[in-house]
C-alpha cells in the first residue's frame, strides 16, 4: 500500500475545511456526574460536516490552570465520563479530561448513527466520504476546544487513544505536550488483514469477502489512513503502545519523536 | 482510613428478599405472555462466512419493544444444540462470540437487549442512564422490560427449526453474567448457565464496595437525591441476582476475578451461594480484574457447555 501521491493535499484540505468552521463551544454543567472533587460538563461543538460533536469534560475542583488530558476512546458506540483512578475515586489529580464522542458515537449521533460492527468501512469506497475523514477532523476539534478554554494550561495538553490519536497529533503537534498511542485500526492493514479473526479488523474482511472486486478501492481509501504516512508530521513526543515489534516500523517513521 | 477489607468469601450480603418478591415477577412474566413474540430473521451476507449463515433475528418484547440479535447459525444440518449470549452494560454485543459459537456447532442468539443499537429506538436511556432509569418505582424500572428481553432469547430459538429445543445454554460476562443469571432462573429450558463477573448481583453492597461505572451511576443518583435512597434500594432488591439465584436449577459454572473492581469478588462469592443448583462450580481468578480470566476461562466454558447440553456432533 503505497502513499497516495496527494496525501497530503488530502489531509490539507480536511484541515482547512474545518479551520473555517468556528468550534462554537457550548458547555453545560453536568451536576448528576459532578463530585466533590470534580465538576463534569457535557459539552457540544463543531466539526467538519458542519456536525455537531459531544464530549464530557472534567475539571478538577480548584485553583487552574490544569493540564489537560484529551481521550478518544476506542472503537464502540459509547464513551464513558472520564473517572479517576481505576477504583472509579477521582484521583485527586490535577489534571482535566475531555473525553470525545467523535461523529457516529453515542451523544455525537445525530444526525449519523453508526453501526458497531460497520463504521470501519462506511464510505470506504471512496476517500472524501470516507467517514474516518471526519472522525480524525472530530479528533483534532477536540484539541481546538480545550486550547480555548482558560481554565486549561495550553503547555500541557496530551492526547491519548489509538490511531486516531496520532493522526490528530499530525495536525496538532505544535498544541500538544505529547501523545500515546495504540495503534489498532489502520495500522499495516495489507499484512494484518488475512491474520485477523476477529473484530473489529474483521469488518474489513467481511467487507472484502463480500465485494472482492472492490479491493483496490479499499485499499486505495486506507491508504490515507495508514498511521506510517502521518508519522513524519508528528512533531510532539509519542508513547507508543502494543507489540514492540509490530510498532518497529511505525517507530521508525516517527524518528526521534517516540 | 480505610478498614481492613473483610475477606471477599466471608463478606456475605445485605440483600434483602422482598417479601412479595415472587408475586412481582409473576405479574411481569403474565404481561409479558399477552404479547405476541414476532420472531423474524433476516440474512446478513456481509456477516456470514462460509461456516457460519449470520441474520438479523428480531422479536418483541415487554412494552412491545422490538429486540434485535445477532443470529448465527452453522452451515450444516441441524438440529443444532443453541448459547444464548448476552451482552455487556455498555460494549454493542458482540457478533464476534456468535460467529465462534456458530463455528463449534452451536447456533448462537446474541441478545441487543433495550437500550442498545438497534433496539433503542423506542427505549433509550444511555449508558450512564440505564441503571437508574426510573430506579425509584419497580414497575417501570429499565431492567423489569431488559431481564424479559434476556429471557425471551430463549423463545426466539424455540420458534427456529434448527433449534433443538432441549440443548439451550446460557453465558456472558459482567452484565452478560447477571443476565445469563436471570435467564438461567427464569427459564426452565436453560440447561447450562456460565456467568462470568456477573453484574446486577449483590447491587446494595455493591455500591458500598466500588466507585466504578456502571454501578457508580447509583452513587452519583443519591448524592444529588439523598432523600431517595431507602426508594432506590428497595427497587434494585427486586432485580438482584442473589434473589433470583435459588431458582436456578441446571449446572451452572461462574467465574469472578479477585481483583474485580466494577463487579466486586464480594458479589460474586454471594451469589454463587444463593445459586439453588446442585452443580455448580466457582472458578476464582485472583490476580485478575473485571475480565474474570476470561481468555484462560473459556475453554471451560466451552467445555461446561458441551457437558451439559452434548457437544455439536452428538
Amino acid at each position: 500500500m503505497q502513499k497516495p501521491a496527494d496525501f497530503d493535499a488530502y489531509w490539507e484540505r480536511t484541515m482547512q475545511e474545518l479551520d473555517r468552521l468556528p468550534v462554537a463551544a457550548e458547555l453545560e454543567l453536568n451536576q448528576l456526574r459532578s463530585s466533590p472533587e470534580v465538576t463534569i460538563y457535557n459539552v457540544r461543538f463543531t466539526s467538519i460536516g458542519p456536525y455537531r460533536l459531544f464530549a464530557y469534560y472534567a475539571v478538577p475542583v480548584g485553583q487552574g490552570p490544569f493540564p489537560v488530558r484529551v481521550q478518544i476512546g476506542g472503537y464502540q458506540s459509547v464513551v464513558t465520563v472520564p473517572a479517576g483512578s481505576p477504583t472509579g475515586h477521582w484521583d485527586g489529580g490535577n489534571t482535566a479530561r475531555l473525553a470525545l464522542c467523535y461523529r457516529g458515537q453515542r451523544h455525537s449521533d445525530k444526525p449519523y448513527a453508526a453501526a458497531f460492527p460497520g463504521m470501519l468501512t462506511d464510505g470506504i469506497e471512496d476517500p472524501q466520504e470516507y467517514v474516518w475523514r471526519g472522525v480524525v477532523a472530530d479528533c483534532c476539534r477536540a484539541v481546538d476546544f480545550v486550547c480555548s478554554r482558560p481554565e486549561i494550561d495550553v503547555s500541557q495538553i496530551t492526547l491519548t487513544g489509538n490511531d486516531l490519536a496520532l493522526m490528530a497529533a499530525a495536525f496538532r503537534s505544535d498544541r500538544l505536550a505529547g501523545v500515546s498511542a495504540a495503534p489498532a485500526l489502520f495500522y499495516r492493514l495489507e499484512e494484518a488483514l488475512p491474520r485477523a479473526t476477529a473484530y473489529p479488523l474483521e469488518e474489513f474482511n467481511d467487507y472484502l469477502r463480500l465485494y472482492p472486486e472492490r479491493r483496490e478501492q479499499v485499499f486505495r481509501t486506507l491508504a490515507y489512513f495508514e498511521p506510517l504516512y502521518f508519522a513524519p508530521r508528528v512533531r510532539c513526543p509519542v508513547r507508543l503502545s502494543g507489540d514492540p515489534a509490530w510498532l518497529e516500523l511505525l517507530r521508525r517513521a516517527l524518528g526521534n519523536q517516540s | 482510613m480505610e478498614r481492613p477489607r473483610t475477606p471477599p468469601e466471608q463478606y456475605g450480603t445485605s440483600v434483602t428478599r422482598p417479601p412479595d418478591f415472587d408475586a412481582f415477577w409473576q405479574e411481569v412474566w403474565d404481561e409479558a405472555s399477552r404479547i405476541p413474540l414476532e420472531p423474524r430473521v433476516e440474512p446478513v451476507p456481509l456477516r456470514s462466512n462460509e461456516h457460519v449463515a449470520t441474520y438479523e433475528g428480531s422479536y418483541t418484547s415487554l412494552n412491545r419493544v422490538r429486540i434485535a440479535t445477532w443470529y448465527c447459525v452453522p452451515r450444516r444440518p441441524g438440529p443444532h444444540p443453541a448459547v444464548i449470549y448476552l451482552p455487556g452494560y455498555i460494549s454493542e454485543p458482540p457478533l464476534q462470540k456468535g460467529r465462534e459459537w456458530a463455528a463449534r456447532g452451536y447456533a448462537c442468539c446474541v441478545v441487543a437487549v433495550r437500550g442498545k443499537l438497534r433496539s433503542n429506538a423506542q427505549f433509550n436511556p444511555g449508558y450512564p442512564g440505564l441503571l437508574t432509569y426510573n430506579i425509584v418505582d419497580r414497575y417501570t424500572y429499565s431492567y423489569r422490560g431488559l431481564y424479559i428481553d434476556a429471557c425471551r432469547a430463549v423463545d426466539f430459538l424455540l420458534s427456529r427449526p434448527e433449534v433443538d429445543p432441549e440443548r439451550i445454554a446460557v453465558t456472558g460476562s459482567s452484565q452478560g453474567g447477571g443476565l445469563s443469571i436471570v435467564v438461567a432462573s427464569m427459564r426452565r429450558e436453560i440447561k447450562a448457565a456460565c456467568p462470568g463477573a456477573p453484574y446486577l448481583c449483590g447491587i446494595r453492597d455493591a455500591i458500598q464496595l466500588t466507585h466504578t461505572y456502571p454501578y457508580e451511576e447509583i452513587n452519583d443518583y443519591l448524592r444529588l437525591y439523598p432523600e431517595r435512597r431507602e426508594q432506590v434500594l428497595a427497587t434494585v432488591d427486586y432485580f438482584d441476582g442473589i434473589n433470583l439465584a435459588p431458582r436456578i436449577t441446571c449446572p451452572t459454572l461462574v467465574n469472578i476475578g479477585g481483583k474485580d473492581t466494577i463487579c466486586p469478588p464480594e458479589t460474586g462469592y454471594a451469589v454463587f451461594k444463593a445459586i439453588g443448583a446442585s452443580i455448580k462450580e466457582l472458578k476464582v481468578y485472583p490476580e485478575e480484574g473485571h475480565s474474570a480470566g476470561a481468555a484462560q476461562h473459556e475453554p471451560l466454558i466451552i467445555e461446561w457447555i458441551a457437558r451439559y447440553i452434548g457437544s455439536p456432533s452428538s
